[in-house]
């Protein structure tokens, strides 16, 4: 490339320079063929200087009137300045030197020998001045120096033809210069091109088009990175990008199904369970149900027979029922995560309603005192669910207290675009680094001596207000009492005026 | 002066003082080669004229070429024309020198008329006329050559024209083939007029030469001549007798200015002297006869001369 460019660089200078020379001498011809003419016009002029001497002191000789002169006088001043001017303008060429001294030579004696001793002689002896004038040796003289001239002229016109000829020849070589630079060139850039379009173009565009087709996904693609210049590079580069998408992407499926075929195990797993636990349940009730079934056909008909072993027949009836207890809220549980719910407006006051009185007998037993503070709202929920989740709130407020009159409040406030509902107790209240935990199937935080139920209602209540898209907490500590709360979305038709924009369809 | 003064180059007349000074030098040393030395180192040219025929071309070339030999520097500028142009010439400063004839400087440069008749009276009087202007006469030569009129023997005999003032009787309109000046010269129509009483001639002007075959092929009855020509040594012309000495004697002088005299120091006295001293009619009819007759070149005659014929030979 540089052995190419340094080529074109010494063509083109190559070609400046003999242009410049071949105009130079050009100009240089123009300027001789110049002073040619001039010397020319000059002599031309000088010869009628001399033509109006001799004419003006012919014809003062023959009239002696001194008018005659006045052309031949102004012709003698000015014959001189012409001379030098023509001497200016007479080439160095020894042939034109000679021609001009010989000229000088030959109008000076003109001057001197002929035309001021006639006009003299013209003065003081007019008759023998006209004698004189017959003899002609002004002519002659003339007829010299017209010789002289012309021989400068023919000299100088050789120059100018010379030159000419010269600047011809000069310009056909510059012209044939520039067309032969310009051909040059022409054929300098067309090469530069065609090696620009093979060494440069090419690469560069297989690189592009490479990239276009990495960006449509073929990560096999490469592209020849065999050069040793900045196109190697490029197309190495490239490759090495190609390499590392190919082995990104790789390692992305990779992991993608990795990440896809262990969700589904997942996914699998959970259903296994739930259906396991679905199964369990049912399964298990039954031979509970036929148990508890003979046991009361134990205590009905051999009443008398068992005596005092009818409290066996109590502790299993006992036992049944809490296992079945057990199996009910395991199939709620496992069917509180399974179902979608179906959400629509419920007024929360109606569904508070059908808890309490579902938790009538157990509120009685306690003397235990219910208040709902306030005015409940309308939110978007499953009513069976929101039931559940209350009754076990109200079930659970009412269970665990310390002797005292339980008293539970139930309020709803608005928290942003959620609907906060809360039910307060009185009861023994819970560490609250430990509130976490309550909600997790089968911990219980206080002694199942002292407080019946299987421990999965919370964990129940947490699938139930998670499955609608809220969340359920717990304020509280030890001896203080606790708030449970939990969030719904607002009925869209009731808080459409105040929820903000895409609130709806929670 | 009426006529155009000539300015004298700047230059020259330090040229001249160097010279005069080296000259002087020249003159107490008696160094004879300090002054051409000279000359030739200072570039100066001494300018010599010369009428318009062949003696004055062979004058020209004997005065150039001697005063070449002994070194000095010279133009030479034949063919200025008759006297009445050449002396114009000299007097304008457009030459330095030139070879006169004596009677011709008196009747038609100085206009005297009534000459003395011994040639050196003539010459003294020539001389003191010209160192009026500034100029001088070196020695003239032995030679004279006198203005003539020639006719064809056939004609002397037929008309019995032996002298010019014969030409009278000739019938009507006498031709005389002669250069232009000749009718308004002394020694020409005026003086045939004056002195002979000849009238009734007519001038056939032509260039000095021709007249011969002017005579020759009767375009004209008689012809002005030179004493010297070349033409008369075979004796077929007849000169016409001049009792009253209408043509006066006519030995050539160098007219010269005394400035370049002066300027050029003694040599160029005693050179043009010497080669004037050696000049007799024979020998100056000799070289026109070599020119005119034989058509050899007046350099190259002049140059056999004073070979053949060296200083002191």
């Amino acid at each position: 490339m540089l052995l190419l460019s340094a080529t074109v660089a010494v063509l083109l200078g190559t070609t400046l320079g003999l242009l410049i020379v071949t105009v130079a001498s050009q100009r240089g011809a123009a300027r001789e063929a110049f002073r040619s003419q001039e010397a020319l016009i000059t002599a031309s002029r000088l010869q009628g200087s001399l033509v109006r001497i001799e004419n003006g002191l012919r014809g003062f000789v023959a009239s002696r009137r001194e008018r005659f002169l006045e052309p031949a006088e102004g012709a003698l001043d000015r014959y001189p300045r012409q001379l030098r001017r023509l001497d200016g303008l007479a080439s160095g060429e020894p042939r034109q030197r000679r021609t001009l001294a010989d000229l000088e030579t030959r109008i000076e004696d003109y001057v001197a020998l002929w035309a001021l001793p006639l006009i003299t002689l013209a003065r003081d002896d007019p008759a023998s001045a006209r004698n004189v004038v017959i003899s002609n040796e002004g002519r002659v003289r003339l007829a010299g120096i017209d010789g002289a001239l012309d021989e400068l002229a023919t000299l100088k016109r050789e120059v100018v033809r010379d030159n000419a000829r010269r600047a011809d020849r000069a310009s056909t070589l510059a012209i044939g210069f520039g067309v032969g630079g310009l051909g040059l060139v022409l054929v300098v850039a067309a090469g530069v091109a065609v090696y620009l379009g093979r060494s440069v173009v090419r690469p560069v565009r297989e690189v592009a088009r490479a990239t276009g087709r990495l960006a449509g996904g073929d990560l096999s693609t490469r592209v020849p990175a065999q050069r040793e210049d900045e196109l190697g590079d490029l197309a190495r580069s490239f490759n090495e990008m190609a390499d590392r998408l190919q082995v990104n992407r790789a390692e992305l499926a990779a992991r993608t199904e990795q990440l896809e075929h262990s969700n589904a195990e997942l996914t699998r797993s959970n259903r296994e369970l739930e259906q396991f636990a679905s199964v369990t349940s049912h399964d298990l009730q039954a031979p509970l149900v036929t148990v508890a079934m003979y046991a009361e056909l134990l205590e009905r008909r051999h009443a008398k027979e068992l005596g005092e072993g009818l409290e066996l027949v109590d502790g299993i009836r006992g036992a049944t029922g809490q296992a079945r207890t057990l199996i009910r809220d395991l199939l709620d549980y496992s069917r509180a995560g399974r179902e979608q719910p179906s959400l629509e407006a419920v007024p929360a006051g109606t569904v508070v309603e059908h808890a309490l009185e579902s938790l009538a007998g157990a509120i009685e037993t306690a003397g235990a005192r219910v208040e709902i503070e306030g005015t409940l709202p309308v939110v978007l929920a499953d009513a069976a669910g929101l039931t559940r989740v209350v009754a076990n709130l109200v079930g659970n407020a009412v269970k665990f207290v310390d002797g005292r009159a339980p008293e539970v409040t139930i309020g709803a406030q608005r928290e942003g675009s959620w609907w906060r509902l809360w039910v307060r107790d009185n009861g023994i209240g819970m560490d609250p680094a430990h509130a976490g935990r309550i909600f997790e199937p089968f911990q219980r935080l206080n002694g199942e001596e002292h407080y019946a139920g299987t421990g999965i209602g919370l964990a129940v209540c947490e699938r139930i207000v998670e499955s609608h898209g809220g969340r359920i907490w717990v304020d509280t500590a030890p001896g203080r009492g606790s708030t449970f709360s939990f969030t719904l979305a607002p009925a869209i038709q009731h808080t459409a005026a105040r929820a903000p924009a895409g609130v709806a369809g929670r | 002066m009426r006529g155009r003064p000539f300015a004298a180059p700047a230059g020259r007349a330090l040229v001249t003082l160097a010279a005069l000074m080296l000259a002087l030098n020249g003159c107490g040393g008696g160094d004879p080669q300090a002054t051409p030395s000279v000359q030739e180192a200072r570039g100066e040219p001494i300018r010599i004229g010369t009428k318009n025929f062949t003696e004055q071309y062979l004058l020209g070339e004997l005065y150039a070429q001697a005063l070449r030999a002994e070194g000095f520097r010279v133009e030479l500028k034949r063919d200025i024309g008759s006297s009445e142009i050449v002396h114009q010439a000299l007097v304008g400063g457009g030459i330095d020198l030139y070879p006169e004839y004596v009677g011709v400087l008196l009747s038609e440069v100085a206009g005297v008329t009534e000459r003395p008749d011994e040639d050196e009276a003539a010459y003294q009087l020539a001389k003191e006329l010209e160192e009026r202007n500034g100029f001088t006469l070196l020695a003239q030569t032995p030679f004279s050559d006198q203005n003539a009129v020639a006719v064809l023997p056939a004609t002397a005999q037929r008309e019995d024209v032996l002298a010019l003032g014969d030409l009278a009787r000739l019938r009507g309109e006498v031709t005389i083939g002669a250069p232009p000046e000749f009718a308004s010269r002394f020694e020409g129509l005026e003086g045939l007029e004056e002195v002979y009483g000849v009238e009734d001639l007519r001038i056939d002007a032509m260039g000095i030469g021709l007249q011969y075959d002017a005579l020759d092929d009767g375009q004209v009855d008689a012809a002005a001549v030179f004493t010297t020509d070349g033409r008369l040594a075979e004796g077929d012309y007849v000169i016409l007798e001049d009792p009253r000495g209408l043509f006066a004697s006519q030995r050539v002088a160098p007219v010269i200015s005394q400035k370049v005299l002066r300027d050029n120091g003694p040599r160029l006295v005693e050179t043009l002297d010497a080669l004037n001293a050696r000049l007799t009619t024979s020998v100056m009819r000799e070289m026109n006869a070599e020119v005119d007759l034989r058509d050899r070149e007046a350099a190259d005659v002049a140059a056999e001369f004073l070979r053949t014929r060296a200083p002191g030979g």
